[in-house]
């Protein structure tokens, strides 16, 4: 059953199309992956989605209803949580404070108990790995850590689906390691994930299903291995990438 | 009568444009709302009134020097002090020339008390006849001056290699970095011309209404109105808004009275804002 | 020194400390309290009628930019016309008692509840411009609101004012009266903006503050947030605006309108701290006890040391004093901080 579906999603600039008429659906439970050339349009679907930038045509409905018009609050409420590529941890705020902030207005909305609501928050640092820093304010933290404070902001909200804008960027090969196994613990959790990656590991070994972007078009939406093996994108996109990840794959 | 409007709202659109230009020029380029433009217009009213009082210099020809004056004072006061805050929060800028603008305010009420001053030189009642309607020689003289202005700006801004070095700050201080501009001395530069300019429009203003330490708090806001009405970043989109907002006092007036020019102002100001914020979107400033 | 003395001595030392630090244990916090308001509640009637309205002022003032702070600090919108829900508060409280002879502690109410709702209706299309264009907004407001008092001279007098009647004591009970009721509304303003801050809707204003677009995707309908935290701090200005009335007995849009509060409470805030609860209290107090001794008696001075202090705080200590107190900062730091900002 489709958690999330988009038919005809198109968002213009002006006379430029970031992205072209594109159908998708996610499965509720899955992990799909969302990978293109850069430019190709992935970041603004997600945007389109999540409603922080109006679709120009097209309709996306989440859970049957169809939010397409909907405001960037108003999604989030209904239980859709998203990532920034470049995270966006609230300054002049602690840790705990940022993700308690995702506790107290994501579907989640407890709005009565604080002690729950900061009992929850540390929970959800602790699962992303940073329990020693809750109280640390948020422009005192290393890059990965600022993606760890990213990723429980979104947690905390208690979404059914969730958005991951290239949260492995600038990671090391042990740090995505921990990233992943995370986001097989989250779909275990029964959270829908879409992942927006250019690291072939990750979205080879994580995805149930891969969307792919080209030029803000979809030109495929398959399995890895149909991905991998498909003219069109290993055209657009895969050339040598393919080869390292199929060759670390074996390995 | 209405020809008599249609004169008068161009020839005092000319005169807010002339308000107007440095005020845009400095937000757009620097993405810093000067609040002390108002004073320092203020002190090019004050910096004519001197020439002409004690040394009888008609007030025309005073304009160069009191835009050398606050270009001095413009160029030190970004050099010394708003340089300092350009690394912080965008509000900052705003607070910090609220700050200098009552500072300036006060110090002249100190030095000239809030005394009505005013310019008249020899020619103050001289005009000519069109039709009905009559054009004074200062207010034609104003407008022309205030054409000078625009086009002395504009060739500056897209012939001289300073002027093109404030484009390359305004569009990419970043990239203006890397290829050698010291971006510290060019926004120095900047708020020296955009105070240069509110010099000139001082002078303008002193020959057309009696002066005071006050003063620039009314002009200040039609600066305001008219840069958002143009919209950031053009020297034509000034002259525009300064045209509609004479236009629009001078028909004001002659329907309504003058009484109400004030709440028509106030009006026109949060409208605006309410109605085109989206107009003034693209902050770079163009040329 | 004996033993028993300098344990002491170092006990005060670290409760000191701790305090300095927002560390302290409650019943520290509590101790405080008592004391200051102990000294608060006796000063009437020890001092003379002069420091009475002195203190009186620093209460008003303090009050003022702690609910300036809600929606400026906090929420990050710069509301510099923030006084014209000051006047509205003194106009229609004014207006009840004058008129309609409604008992002044509920005509006050009241004012302060109209200017909350025109500060809400006002927000709705206000608050969606950001940065600079609110700010200049904000002060378009003040000086439209000061014009609709002018030109409706059948409600409010116009430019002659309003006079309201005089409470039927002496004096010197009157300005106690108003000392403790400015007393007061400080007390209920700080404990308000304390719990407010703490509970969940002050954490949306946080938020939005610190960075609204990302507010936005974590659910927060910041539209709402904003108007409500506009109204709490005009609902404020409200009811010191109708006790402002009362107390001057005489209002007329210059005085009630007037920019040069918005110019003291700019000050003073940023000088405690802004964004802080303690910073605006602070800031007030050591504004007005130094200009009312050094400079108070030349307006233009003191006015012309207002923008100097702002302009001189902006530049070097942004965030107010309260942190160089709290031993989070230091001039060192400062110093630096200017170092790291150079072009």
């Amino acid at each position: 059953m489709a958690i999330l579906s988009g038919k005809g999603v198109s968002k213009r600039f002006g006379a430029l199309a970031a992205v072209d008429q594109v159908d998708f659906e996610i499965a509720e439970g899955e992990i799909l992956g969302l990978i293109g050339p850069n430019g190709a349009g992935k970041t603004t679907l997600v945007n389109v989605i999540c409603g922080s930038l109006p679709i120009t045509a097209g309709t996306v409905h989440f859970k049957g209803q169809d939010i397409s018009e909907w405001t960037a609050n108003r999604v989030a409420e209904s239980g859709i949580a998203r990532t920034f590529q470049i995270p966006k941890p609230l300054p002049g705020m602690t840790v705990l404070e940022n993700t308690m902030v995702g506790g107290l207005f994501g579907r989640a909305r407890r709005s009565r108990d604080m002690n729950h609501v900061r009992e929850l928050a540390r929970e959800t640092l602790a699962f992303v790995g940073l329990e020693a820093r809750v109280d640390a304010r948020v422009e005192a933290l290393t890059v990965a850590d600022r993606k760890r404070v990213e990723l429980a902001k979104a947690l905390a909200m208690d979404p059914e689906l969730l958005l991951l804008d290239e949260v492995m960027a600038g990671l090391n090969l042990v740090e995505i390691e921990t990233v992943m196994d995370l986001i097989r613990q989250i779909k275990d959790r029964g959270v829908t994930v879409l992942v927006i990656e250019h690291v072939m590991k990750a979205v080879m070994g994580l995805c149930d299903r891969i969307l792919v972007l080209h030029h803000g078009k979809r030109i495929a939406l398959d399995t890895p291995q149909e991905i991998s093996r498909d003219d069109r994108v290993i055209e657009a996109y895969l050339g040598e990438r393919y080869a390292a990840a199929k060759g670390q794959r074996v390995n | 009568m209405w020809l008599q409007v249609i004169i008068n709202g161009l020839l005092i659109g000319g005169f807010f444009a002339s308000t107007a230009m440095g005020f845009s020029i400095v937000w757009g380029v620097m993405d810093v709302v000067n609040s002390a433009h108002g004073a320092f217009i203020m002190l090019g009213a004050y910096v004519t009134y001197g020439l002409h009082t004690m040394l009888g210099l008609d007030p025309f020809l005073s304009i160069p020097i009191s835009m050398l004056v606050l270009f001095i004072i413009g160029f030190l006061t970004q050099k010394y002090i708003v340089n300092l805050i350009m690394k912080t929060a965008v509000s900052m800028s705003f607070v910090l020339t609220w700050g200098l603008d009552i500072l300036l305010i006060n110090i002249a009420l100190v030095l000239f008390t809030a005394n009505w001053r005013s310019v008249s030189p020899s020619y103050a009642g001289a005009h000519w006849a069109i039709g009905t309607a009559t054009v004074s020689y200062i207010r034609a003289g104003v407008l022309i001056v205030s054409v000078l202005l625009m086009f002395g700006l504009s060739y500056f801004m897209s012939r001289t290699k300073m002027g093109k070095a404030i484009l390359a700050t305004a569009f990419d201080k970043d990239a203006a970095r890397l290829v050698g501009v010291n971006i510290g001395h060019i926004y120095a530069v900047t708020l020296g011309i955009g105070s240069a300019l509110a010099g000139a429009a001082g002078s303008l203003t002193s020959m057309i209404y009696p002066i005071s330490p006050q003063l620039g708090v009314t002009l200040i806001a039609k600066a305001f109105v008219v840069t958002a009405l143009g919209g950031l970043g053009d020297m034509r989109g000034v002259i525009a808004g300064g045209l509609v907002l004479g236009f629009a006092e001078s028909l004001g007036v002659a329907l309504l009275g003058p009484e109400y020019q004030m709440a028509l102002d106030v009006l026109m100001l949060v409208a605006m804002l309410i109605l085109r914020p989206q107009g003034i979107l693209g902050k770079k400033y163009y040329g | 020194m004996s033993a028993d003395q300098s344990s002491l001595v170092s006990r005060w030392k670290t409760a000191i400390s701790d305090l300095r630090q927002g560390r302290a244990k409650r019943r520290t916090y509590v101790i405080l309290m008592v004391v200051a308001l102990a000294f608060l509640a006796v000063l009437p009637f020890v001092a003379g009628n002069y420091w009475v309205r002195v203190v009186t002022g620093i209460f008003m003032f303090a009050t003022l930019s702690q609910a300036w702070n809600v929606i400026t600090g906090y929420t990050g919108y710069f509301a510099f016309g923030n006084v014209a829900f000051l006047g509205t508060g003194a106009y229609v409280t004014a207006v009840l008692v004058v008129r309609y002879s409604v008992p002044v502690p509920v005509a006050i109410v009241i004012g302060a509840v109209v200017a909350a709702v025109y500060a809400m209706l006002l927000g709705f299309p206000l608050l969606r411009i950001t940065g600079h264009y609110f700010s200049i907004a904000t002060i378009g407001v003040n000086l439209a609101t000061r014009e609709i008092a002018f030109n409706l001279p059948s409600i409010t007098g116009g430019g002659m004012g309003i006079t309201m009647p005089l409470m039927r004591v002496s004096i010197q009970t009157f300005y106690r009266y108003i000392y403790f009721g400015m007393l007061g509304l400080m007390l209920l303003c700080t404990a308000a903006v304390y719990l407010l801050m703490r509970s969940r809707t002050g954490f949306a204003f946080r938020a939005i503050g610190a960075d609204e677009s990302a507010a936005r995707s974590m659910g927060i309908n910041t539209t709402l947030y904003k108007v409500l935290a506009w109204g709490f701090s005009a609902f404020f200005f409200g009811l010191v605006g109708g006790l402002y009335a009362y107390w001057f007995s005489f209002i007329e849009p210059p005085m009630v309108f007037n920019p040069a509060n918005a110019i003291k409470i700019v000050a003073m805030t940023y000088l405690g701290g802004i964004g802080t609860l303690p910073g605006p209290i602070i800031g007030a107090f050591i504004l007005e006890i130094i200009s009312e001794t050094v400079w108070g008696r030349f307006l233009e001075l003191h006015l012309a040391v207002l923008g100097l202090i702002i302009v001189f705080v902006t530049v070097f200590m942004p965030n107010g004093l309260l942190p160089l107190i709290r031993g989070e900062s230091s001039l060192r730091a400062l110093v630096q901080n200017l170092r790291e900002r150079r072009l």
